[in-house]
């Protein structure tokens, strides 16, 4: 039986959509069957992200209500063979999902999956209910900002009330420069405050957007640097040991001069 | 002998406080998680910003407050806070509310106790230094 993970933040816009499909891509590049679920019922996006938007016939609502098989609404991805998306409905609101269909459905899909990838909707309401419902662990993304800190500090609660315990961190778009600077929360200000274990610090990074806008995953980049720190979280979600990147930017030549001994 | 050690422990009777109830929290309260507690509070763990922390006795955090905390809340002045770091966005003690000084970077990395001293909250270092 498969993992079903949430991909959960509180706070919009801090990279869970973006976080998920490069999950997602990630796990299927090493050959794992991958589904993604798009909880965000209404305001749906994550076909968007991964390019899928134009083959969407069936949505979430139309299994949970019986209106088709989960095959059918079952969405496979251009690229990889074993990544496929459940979409969520455009037209329609949180409450036509209930936690306990959301349960039985995550029940289904990881009978046949190897990972189940839910992207959460912003908020602590229905939606959120709807998402964690059937997961058996969390993921919670946050930026360096203190609102987006707060936010996951409520969710990690949340979280715990619903026994999901022990969630991981994704730190997303962090700036190196504003860190040393001073302007910037450090990865240990976060910790601090938010108490649970690191799954990853991604690297504030032009070429996420540039490969969003495509439908397309920074992941399948193999020179950026944000798309580096997701293959090491998805690295480390499948149980492997990884250290952590070095934060600074730096291309071949800075790399050679530290190696030589000048700063 | 006997007699000296009945006054003995009557004296030690008189430093406790008997009659309160306390209640151990074996975990950080984060955002949004609100305690509210007839008697005495010992959190072990964090007061998270956003937390809150209410109790009609004492509230001691084996940890850091970042969140408000209110001691003697149905207005008993001689209620305290004291934690391992005390910097919380707000703190009440019985009908007094005070909130840190918006230039402070004071940064204590001793544990600390506030407490009502000739009407005003006041914070020391505990234990106080001689």
């Amino acid at each position: 039986m498969g993992e079903v993970i949430v991909v959960t933040s509180g706070k919009g816009g801090v990279g869970k959509t973006t976080t998920t499909a490069n999950l997602g891509t990630g796990l299927a590049q090493l050959g794992y069957k991958v589904a993604l679920v798009d909880a965000d019922i209404g305001l749906r996006n994550l076909d968007v992200v991964l390019g899928l938007e134009n083959r969407i016939v069936y949505d979430i609502t139309d299994v949970t209500g019986g209106h088709c098989r989960l095959r059918q609404a079952l969405i496979k991805d251009k690229r990889y063979e074993g990544l496929f998306l459940l979409p969520a409905a455009q037209t329609k609101d949180k409450t036509a999902v209930s936690p306990d269909q959301m349960k039985a459905l995550c029940e289904d899909l990881s009978q046949e999956f190897d990972y189940v990838i839910i992207d959460c909707p912003a908020g602590i309401e229905q939606g959120f209910r709807n998402a964690i419902a059937g997961a058996h662990r969390a993921i919670v993304v946050t930026t360096p900002e203190v609102s987006a800190v707060r936010d996951a500090d409520r969710i990690i609660g949340l979280l715990e009330a619903a026994e999901l315990r022990d969630p991981k961190l994704i730190i997303n778009r962090v700036r190196h420069k504003m860190v040393a600077a001073g302007d910037m929360m450090s990865i240990d200000d976060i910790i601090d405050i938010l108490a649970v274990d690191l799954l990853g610090v991604v690297p504030e990074d032009e070429m996420v957007i540039i490969t969003t806008n495509r439908g397309e995953a920074v992941i399948q980049d193999d020179r950026s640097r944000s798309g580096m720190a997701f293959r090491n979280i998805v690295r480390r979600i499948t149980g492997e040991q990884v250290p952590l990147l070095p934060l600074e930017e730096g291309g071949l030549f800075s790399k050679l001069r530290r190696l030589m001994g000048f700063k | 002998m006997d007699n000296r050690r009945k006054t003995a422990g009557k004296q030690i009777l008189d430093e406790i406080e008997g009659d309160e109830n306390t209640i151990l929290i074996r975990r950080t309260l984060r955002s949004g998680q609100k305690f509210h507690y007839s008697g005495n509070v010992v959190v072990m763990g964090d007061v998270n910003p956003g937390a809150e922390v209410v109790a009609t006795g004492n509230i001691i955090v084996m940890g850091q407050i970042r969140g408000m905390v209110h001691a003697g809340a149905e207005g008993d002045e001689s209620a305290m806070v004291m934690a391992f770091r005390l910097q919380p966005t707000q703190l009440r003690i019985a009908n007094h509310i005070t909130r840190p000084p918006d230039d402070e970077v004071a940064d204590s990395s001793v544990p600390e106790m506030a407490r009502i001293k000739n009407g005003v909250v006041t914070i020391e270092s505990y234990p106080a230094k001689a």
